[in-house]
């Protein structure tokens, strides 16, 4: 026991270690690719806590980045010579109230209704982006310049490939561990004992409805910083942001990498992320092998590429030791 | 006066197409109580093989009965070795599946056609147009209104007055009572299934000529079956005549008056319906 809590430790000092001097050891193309990374494992997180921690279906969650993305690239036009920050703000502010406003509607719902009803709200939110020519620059989209960030006397380059892998590693890392550290809480725990039993939990006291909104208005936060992010890096915001196959990205992402681990979506981000720039490369129809990829793990590998590191860990180590630190891992019970 | 006639035409055409989409959505959900995420694609799937069967043979009677059968074929398909699999697994995973399968055909087909929207022209004598209550309106038009009207009597008479009808009827009820009688439940699931997948292709056949086939048109006309569903109750065939007559007209007229927020009408009604009526207007509490 001791010795897996001193390994994760030594663990999680490496992978910080990594990836705070990943700069020094990668050219510039693959520090873009790695903080296209990091944007994503916050928007497939964030979807997780929907999926695998509420046991929510939702195929609405690419609107919440859409707004983020559109909100802060649209205040970049209207609004000049705010903090960087501001407009990062502005940007996860408007995805929260959307989701709120959402939330409110879906509260009631849940199971295929639930799915069903994101899907169209999500497939409103696209027709608005396309229609709206006059804030989203419909088909055209709209082009983002990045303001510098300003930290007291000092002023931040963020054209600058590695300055932005920087804020972004630090801002979107605290985001992905207060996601973390929501499951850790007696929310946290009240969202999870309602996808096990929700009768019991209304007979205790609780409000599903109120619990599941809160919940979905904190994704709909966190997909706003992430779209937020989304808008600054890509510099530009186009009608992709918002659409669903925004919101197929996010489950694609969530499902391969494993929703039972808090972080198989940071797993499966980077894996599709990379193998998107990859396989791009070589050909045009590359969704298509996520496709069947995806298809594939729902029928054999329903845990996801987590799952299957777990499976792997377990057949090396064989020990009962093993199997005990395994359920402890497991955020997700089961 | 006339516009009017024509618009009110055009609605009751495309509520047709919406119909025969929506119902075996409505019926397989009611049974299986699986939202089949694919079903538009079956759809967009015919649309596609009806393009290249009338481009090889110039036939359209032909597309109009091999692409339904061959859905048919497909959902059996689908149903009896993807779908009855993850069923254990729960209704999640399902759902998935379904989202999964869509993603692929939807890959599939721009893979095979490509992305451009392919133009599909029709001869013989639906190609005319007739004089019907004062205004010119085209024979193709009115073919497609009723096709859908002839299935939906179909599927009345067949859902009515027959043996396996009273059998799905009773499924969509209670499927696990209906399986502790002695029926064969998942043979008729993979039956409706499939019949679902033959009519979404039907719809799918009919509308080439209609609307342009494109990559776009299954998310188009899923999105519209959804709000159908979420307005005419889940489940409930009679609710999805009496939703898909009331989106027809509201896209229809909506196009006409407010060309900008037709879509935002569609969703208007959609929430409007949710806070009043939340399982629908013919839909049964559970």
């Amino acid at each position: 026991m001791k010795k897996d809590s001193k390994s994760i430790r030594i663990g999680t000092f490496v992978i910080l270690l990594v990836l705070f001097s990943f700069p020094f050891l990668a050219r510039p193309h693959q520090i873009s690719l790695l903080t296209e990374i990091i944007i994503f494992s916050l928007y497939a997180v964030s979807y997780n806590l929907l999926l695998g921690f509420g046991g929510l279906l939702s195929f609405g969650h690419g609107m919440f980045l859409g707004v983020g993305a559109f909100t802060t690239g649209a205040m970049l036009q209207r609004i000049p010579g705010l903090p960087f920050f501001g407009y990062v703000f502005l940007g996860t502010l408007m995805a929260t109230l959307i989701g709120l406003g959402v939330g409110c509607l879906l509260l009631r719902h849940k199971g295929a209704y639930y799915a069903l009803l994101t899907l169209a709200f999500n497939a409103l939110f696209y027709a608005i982006a396309i229609k709206w020519h006059a804030v989203t620059g419909g088909d055209d989209g709209l082009p983002v310049k990045r303001p510098n960030l300003h930290l007291g006397f000092v002023q931040l380059p963020m054209s600058d490939v590695t300055v932005f892998y920087y804020v972004t590693l630090v801002v979107i890392g605290c985001a992905v561990l207060f996601c973390w550290y929501f499951t850790k809480t007696a929310m946290g725990k009240t969202v999870l004992l309602l996808r096990e039993n929700e009768e019991r939990m209304q007979f205790i006291g609780y409000n599903p409805g109120v619990s599941r909104m809160i919940l979905f208005s904190l994704t709909a936060f966190f997909a706003g910083l992430a779209g937020s992010f989304y808008a600054l890096f890509f510099k530009f915001v186009g009608v992709d942001a918002i659409g669903i196959d925004m919101t197929t990205t996010a489950l694609l992402m969530t499902f391969i990498g494993g929703t039972k681990d808090f972080f198989g979506p940071v797993l499966g981000a980077g894996f599709y992320i990379y193998f998107q720039n990859y396989l791009s490369n070589i050909t045009d129809r590359w969704p298509l092998f996520m496709g069947i990829l995806f298809v594939l793990m729902v029928l054999f590998a329903p845990r996801g590429l987590s799952g299957l590191i777990r499976s792997l860990v377990e057949l090396f180590r064989k020990t009962g030791n093993g199997k005990a630190t395994r359920k402890e891992d497991d955020i997700l019970g089961e | 006066m006339n516009v009017t006639t024509i618009f009110i035409l055009h609605g009751l055409v495309y509520a047709g197409l919406l119909f025969l989409v929506s119902s075996g959505l409505t019926l397989v959900f009611g049974m299986m109580n699986v939202l089949n995420f694919a079903h538009a694609s079956f759809y967009m799937l015919a649309a596609y093989f009806s393009y290249s069967l009338l481009t090889w043979t110039g036939n359209f009677w032909l597309s109009l009965a091999f692409c339904p059968f061959l859905l048919f074929v497909i959902g059996a398909v689908i149903e009896r070795f993807l779908l009855r699999r993850v069923h254990v697994l729960g209704h999640v995973h399902e759902l998935l599946l379904t989202f999964g399968i869509a993603f692929i055909i939807s890959e599939v087909i721009k893979w095979v056609w490509g992305t451009a929207p392919l133009p599909m022209e029709i001869k013989g004598f639906l190609d005319g147009s007739v004089n019907l209550f004062g205004v010119i309106y085209p024979i193709y038009r009115l073919f497609v209104l009723f096709c859908s009207i002839l299935i939906g009597l179909l599927m009345t008479v067949l859902l009515l007055k027959t043996r396996m009808g009273i059998t799905v009827r009773s499924a969509v009820d209670d499927s696990e009572m209906v399986n502790a009688l002695g029926v064969n439940t998942p043979r008729v699931f993979m039956f409706v299934f499939a019949l679902g997948a033959a009519l979404s292709g039907l719809a799918g056949v009919i509308s080439g000529p209609l609307l342009s086939t494109n990559t776009g048109m299954a998310t188009a006309i899923l999105v519209d079956a959804f709000v159908v569903i979420v307005i005419g109750g889940f489940g409930s065939l009679i609710g999805a005549v009496v939703a898909s007559l009331m989106i027809g007209q509201l896209q229809s007229f909506g196009a006409l008056l407010f060309p900008k927020f037709s879509l935002a009408l569609i969703y208007l009604l959609m929430a409007i319906v949710l806070i009043a009526k939340p399982s629908g207007l013919f839909g049964e509490k559970k």
